[in-house]
């Protein structure tokens, strides 16, 4: 038998996992994901991911697919990276790269690139399940959540080490800061708890937000579903009803900013971006007014209520309406600056449980904690503030820096394939799936945790395999493809290099791009009404539609109605975690790319700009287009189909004007290249 | 001559391009298509379901089975909740006098044409697991839906509108899993349609027919010669289907969801107009056209997510429910006393059901909590035992006391109706074959004709 070359270190691997499972059979709380990483250390540097998948290969009698051609990869790395299609220019100098570090190049360029945190930091905020609204009934507009948007996206770029990401986003706003500037970013950061979901249509239900936020911090950082254990111990994974209200403390704990419900239409508790000076002198004083004028509201309120009919409540009436107009008019004054939908410190509070679940039926008091399978140093007895700061350092604290290494580098690894090593990204307990290549999984989390929880060290280590640079099953001989799709059908050895569909973000970025109108530049807040006009509730919730030629990372996503170019597409529901998403293929889609105006106007766009070198139809036109769409140019079939199709249309056309006749023909062929299925997958 | 007829023998004197028929209408490869009509494993009385499914979980003590104890015991102590006794009270319908409550007085009237199930059991407890149960038979992760197996068995009688069609205005629990098709042929994914004023977008043609006609026959050119060396993907086959389907839709969803066609008469049984019931009237008038034009399974979802505007009443039962079943009560009877007329019920299977039932006792004051240990579903139409009463609970409708039927003997049985042996139609998946069923579920023969 020949033996792998690594058989030792594999089956130490493997041995120590066997072990380790056996050993903790029937003990709920020595999960594998729980367990500490075991690395093995490999000969060979970049090479270990191949070393591993090989493994898997050779025990299914398979092998890698033949590496990918040069326009396949630089198509698919593109887009891959920056979520765009690579320009002519640049597939023409990559062609061109004779060297062998031609596609490490290329990774570190693209890696570089601003576009490269629009498309991940996507992927990121589908798992935080990002809106620009609300989410409670009336669906409230939330001007500044695009400042947390930006943040990730920056953050990406900057390649934030990802243990440092997670601890800002549970507790920027406590951390040390060297600048103004740093501080404010780390306030933004904890827009991540802020957007959490609200619900009904006053402030009664804030439990659910609560729900929402732990449903959020379990799934997003550790895909574990705490959420669960609120109502009893969870069924399956080592979390406890107590260790649910010990978050729950956490977060009772924290002041979020408040969007506006039906009841309260006016935003309170954002946090203002200023210096300490102007929050001192300007900011606090006109927030005592306000404080005080809505103190006198409710008083009057209350008079209104108690007091019986008659002259007295009359006049209690028109003061109670007074002092609303008198507010309206102190809101009118307000100092204007920047406030971040965020969160920040209220007055720490013990979570009592709620039994079976009901906020109404109280129990035990819970001391502000963590999660009790990780170890007994989860109790905040005398915690004097909210507790956020333990909980982002618990969260990146060497008990759980296993699970949430695994996590993020499943999450990384699936966005390039298609699939995780752990198939249910969002689960990493009981009732997931275990990792198809688990030694490969933990030397990724060990090397990541290595390298500073540096995201582009994974990347770079990932595009650097073999397993990444493979070609499509397309390139494989009948015969090849069949065997291998018969002995593993769904590619989970990776034999070849899995077809994707572009995303929705992807699809209507290349047409506005290859139309010439996309606009680069990052986005910022939303046309959104002003807030003085506000008056919504759950039978007018606000419903807008707001037109940008940005890239559609910066489109305003809406909790109750979705963007519907974007959900047709599949992209994520900003009301739940999302992993991974549908990649579906329905009639009205097909229906979009045959009939939507925008569509429609964008491919005569784009026949406009082929044609504004060219005068008359030539094969240049066909070809710049085929290479700027599919980064291939078109073979002699395709070029003579398409020659002919326009020629063909231009025939048929009525009209007089021959310019436009030829510029309506290419817009046709522009838009069924673009439906096609050669412009649509991406492999 | 219809309309793809009429495309084909424009298309036939063309001389540029030679096309074929299978060219035009999709790809040779699929053009004996996944949405053919297959012979089923023995003759099943049903040729298409409506599922009407009702998001949150109905309270089954207050609607189908009536619990007299419980309304004696209101109050007592029930571990360490107290029993709730019904909002509602209940009256025998039809001649069969199967006891329905107040909340569905139209429906009660239709009992002798129903098969009331009190015995219906889920396995989980939360709606995003409860609502996947019951559409897909997997409580855990995404599986192909119901209507995606019977769109995957039957096909489509008309290749001009989806096999598989969801009339949903809100996303329900779990989103559009549930009606995904996962691994099956993506073509049998349900199409899901905003049942509003604009209910698909981007359905009038722009070009015109001529040339939406030839941008097709180009398009099919390119994914042909595409899918030539890509043979094991069948999303790309489903990618030029999708293109044939959605031609035919552009002329043929107007036409079903024009209810202008309708008589007065029958828009007025439906309750269009009515503020409560407009909405899932036309829901269900446009169910009845679809199942008329042959597609094979529509599933009509009343309400999406957002409690508390679902049938999920954990605090105010009297508040929440009455309005949800207002809305539905009166369009389902319609449907059903529309479909029986046209002769249509005796090939139609009507399913309602709901993801779980809810507790005995209190949750908020006057609410109730989630119940997958007990709750009620009927059938009614092709093949099912009309005015039948099948299971039973116990005394307060915590535990199932007779015949249970689980959510896969559920499906089974809805299989069994339309002519397929739940076990032996599978699809090969990842090294095995799948079922909807896992490997549970009896066919509940009993409710059988």
């Amino acid at each position: 038998m020949r033996r792998h070359p690594h058989f030792e270190s594999i089956l130490t691997v493997v041995v120590t996992w066997a072990l380790a499972v056996v050993a903790h059979a029937g003990d709920r709380v020595d999960f594998w994901s729980f367990q500490p990483i075991q690395f093995t250390r490999l000969t060979g540097g970049t090479a270990a991911i191949d070393t591993f998948l090989q493994q898997g290969l050779l025990e299914k009698g398979l092998h890698f697919s033949p590496a990918a051609d040069r326009r396949t990869l630089i198509r698919r790395v593109t887009y891959d990276l920056t979520g765009l299609p690579p320009a002519a220019s640049e597939i023409k100098a990559f062609l061109a790269d004779g060297t062998p570090d031609a596609t490490r190049r290329l990774v570190d360029r693209l890696l570089a690139s601003p576009h490269y945190g629009e498309r991940w930091g996507r992927h990121w905020l589908d798992l935080v399940r990002y809106a620009d609204t609300s989410g409670n009934s009336g669906d409230f507009p939330v001007p500044t959540a695009w400042l947390y948007r930006n943040y990730v996206i920056d953050a990406w770029n900057a390649d934030r080490p990802y243990d440092r990401f997670v601890r800002e986003q549970v507790a920027g706003d406590l951390l040390p800061s060297n600048s103004l500037e740093e501080r404010h970013r780390n306030i933004i950061a904890t827009g991540y708890l802020a957007i959490s979901r609200r619900f009904g249509v006053e402030e009664k239900q804030f439990h659910l937000t609560i729900e929402d936020t732990i449903t959020n911090l379990g799934t997003a950082f550790l895909s574990l579903s705490v959420h669960c254990a609120r109502c009893h111990d969870h069924k399956f994974d080592p979390v406890t009803n107590k260790d649910y209200y010990a978050l729950y403390g956490i977060l009772q704990s924290t002041r979020y900013a408040f969007p506006g419900t039906e009841v309260f239409q006016s935003p309170k508790d954002f946090v203002p971006l200023v210096s300490v000076r102007e929050m001192e002198t300007i900011i606090q004083p006109f927030e005592r007014k306000v404080k005080e004028q809505d103190t006198e509201i409710e008083r009057l309120r209350q008079l209104t209520l108690t007091i019986p009919p008659g002259e007295k409540r009359d006049e209690a009436v028109v003061e109670y309406q007074k002092a609303q107009q008198d507010r309206v008019a102190l809101l009118e004054s307000a100092p204007q600056y920047l406030k971040a939908y965020a969160v920040s410190e209220a007055k720490p509070v013990n979570a009592k449980i709620h039994i079976q679940g009901n906020p109404h039926d109280l129990g035990a008091e819970v001391p502000r904690g963590f999660l009790s399978a990780f170890g007994d140093d989860r109790v905040l007895p005398d915690e004097p503030a909210s507790g956020r700061l333990p909980l982002a350092n618990w969260l990146t604290s060497p008990r759980v820096q296993p699970l949430l290494a695994r996590v993020i580098v499943n999450r990384i690894w699936q966005h390039h394939f298609g699939t995780g090593l752990v198939r249910t990204p969002n689960n990493f307990g009981a009732r997931g799936e275990r990792p198809t290549h688990p030694e490969l999984l933990d030397y990724l989390a060990h090397g990541l945790i290595h390298h500073q929880w540096s995201i582009k060290w994974l990347h770079r280590r990932i595009l650097d395999s073999r397993a990444y640079r493979q070609g499509g099953d397309s390139q494989l001989d009948s015969r090849t493809r069949d065997r291998a799709a018969e002995i593993d059908p769904n590619n989970l050895s990776l034999w070849t290099f899995p077809r994707r569909r572009l995303s929705a973000e992807e699809l209507r970025d290349t047409i506005l791009l290859f139309s010439g109108q996309l606009d680069r530049t990052p986005g910022k807040g939303h046309a959104f009404p002003p807030e003085h006009e506000w008056k919504f509730g759950q039978h007018t919730p606000y419903i807008g539609s707001l037109k940008s030629k940005r890239r559609s990372v910066y489109l305003m996503r809406q909790r109750v109605k979705r963007h519907p170019f974007l959900s047709t597409f599949d992209a994520a529901d900003p009301n739940v975690a999302t992993g991974q998403r549908a990649e579906s293929t329905t009639a009205l889609q097909a229906l979009w790319l045959m009939n939507n105006p925008v569509f429609h106007a964008l491919a005569t766009a784009s026949a406009r700009r082929l044609l504004s070198t060219a005068r008359h139809l030539s094969e240049d036109v066909v070809q710049h287009a085929h290479t700027a769409l599919t980064s291939h140019p078109a073979d002699k079939a395709e070029l003579q189909a398409a020659m002919a199709y326009i020629r063909q249309c231009v025939l048929r056309d009525g009209s007089a004007d021959e310019g436009r006749k030829l510029e309506r023909a290419v817009a046709s062929y522009v838009r069924v290249l673009m439906s096609s299925n050669l412009v649509l997958y991406v492999e | 001559m219809d309309r793809r007829q009429a495309l084909l023998s424009l298309f036939g004197g063309s001389l540029l391009i030679p096309p074929s028929a299978a060219e035009l209408l999709a790809g040779d490869d699929i053009a004996a298509g996944p949405l053919q009509p297959k012979n089923p494993h023995f003759a099943g009385k049903a040729k298409s379901v409506i599922l009407l499914y009702m998001s949150g979980g109905v309270s089954h003590i207050e609607t189908f089975d009536p619990k007299p104890k419980l309304a004696a015991d209101h109050g007592k102590p029930s571990g360490v909740k107290q029993f709730l006794g019904p909002h509602w009270s209940f009256r025998p319908g039809g001649e069969c006098g199967a006891p329905v409550s107040d909340l569905f007085p139209h429906v009660r009237e239709c009992m002798d044409d129903i098969c009331l199930i009190r015995s219906m059991r889920a396995d989980h407890i939360s709606h995003m697991e409860a609502t996947l149960g019951i559409h897909t038979g997997s409580f855990s992760v995404k599986r192909p839906s119901l209507g995606s197996w019977v769109s995957y068995s039957m096909g489509s009688v008309n290749q001009d509108l989806p096999s598989f069609v969801v009339l949903a205005p809100q996303l329900p629990y779990g989103g559009d899993q549930c009606w995904s098709a996962d691994f099956l042929p993506a073509i049998h994914q349900g199409t899901r349609i905003v049942s509003s004023s604009d209910p698909l977008p981007n359905l009038t043609p722009i070009a015109s027919e001529d040339l939406q006609q030839r941008e097709l026959q180009l398009l099919e050119r390119l994914n042909r010669k595409h899918r030539k060396s890509r043979t094991a993907d069948s999303r790309l086959a489903a990618r030029s289907q999708s293109f044939a389907t959605a031609f035919g839709m552009q002329h043929a969803m107007p036409d079903v969801l024009d209810l202008s066609q309708e008589t007065a008469g029958t828009l007025q049984l439906y309750g269009l107009g009515e503020e409560a019931t407009d909405a899932f009237g036309r829901q269900c008038l446009v169910a009845r056209r679809m199942v008329e034009r042959g597609v094979r399974f529509i599933e009509l979802i009343d309400t999406g997510s957002n409690a508390p505007n679902n049938w999920d009443s954990h605090t105010n039962i009297p508040r929440d429910h009455p309005p949800r079943a207002k809305a539905v009560d009166q369009p389902i009877a319609a449907l059903l006393q529309d479909l029986k007329q046209r002769g249509l019920l005796e090939e139609t299977l009507v399913v309602w059901t709901t993801e779980f039932g809810r507790t005995p006792h209190n949750d908020g004051p006057v609410g109730r909590s989630h119940h997958p240990h007990a709750f009620s579903s009927w059938l009614a139409g092709a093949g099912v035992r009309a005015g039948m009463t099948y299971g039973a609970t116990d005394e307060y409708g915590y535990r199932v006391t007779e015949n249970e039927v689980h959510v896969h003997d559920f499906h089974a049985t809805i299989l069994h109706l339309l002519g397929f042996d739940h076990e032996q139609l599978t699809y090969r998946h990842g090294g095995r074959d799948f079922r909807l069923t896992d490997v549970a579920g009896n066919v509940v023969h009993d409710i059988l004709v």
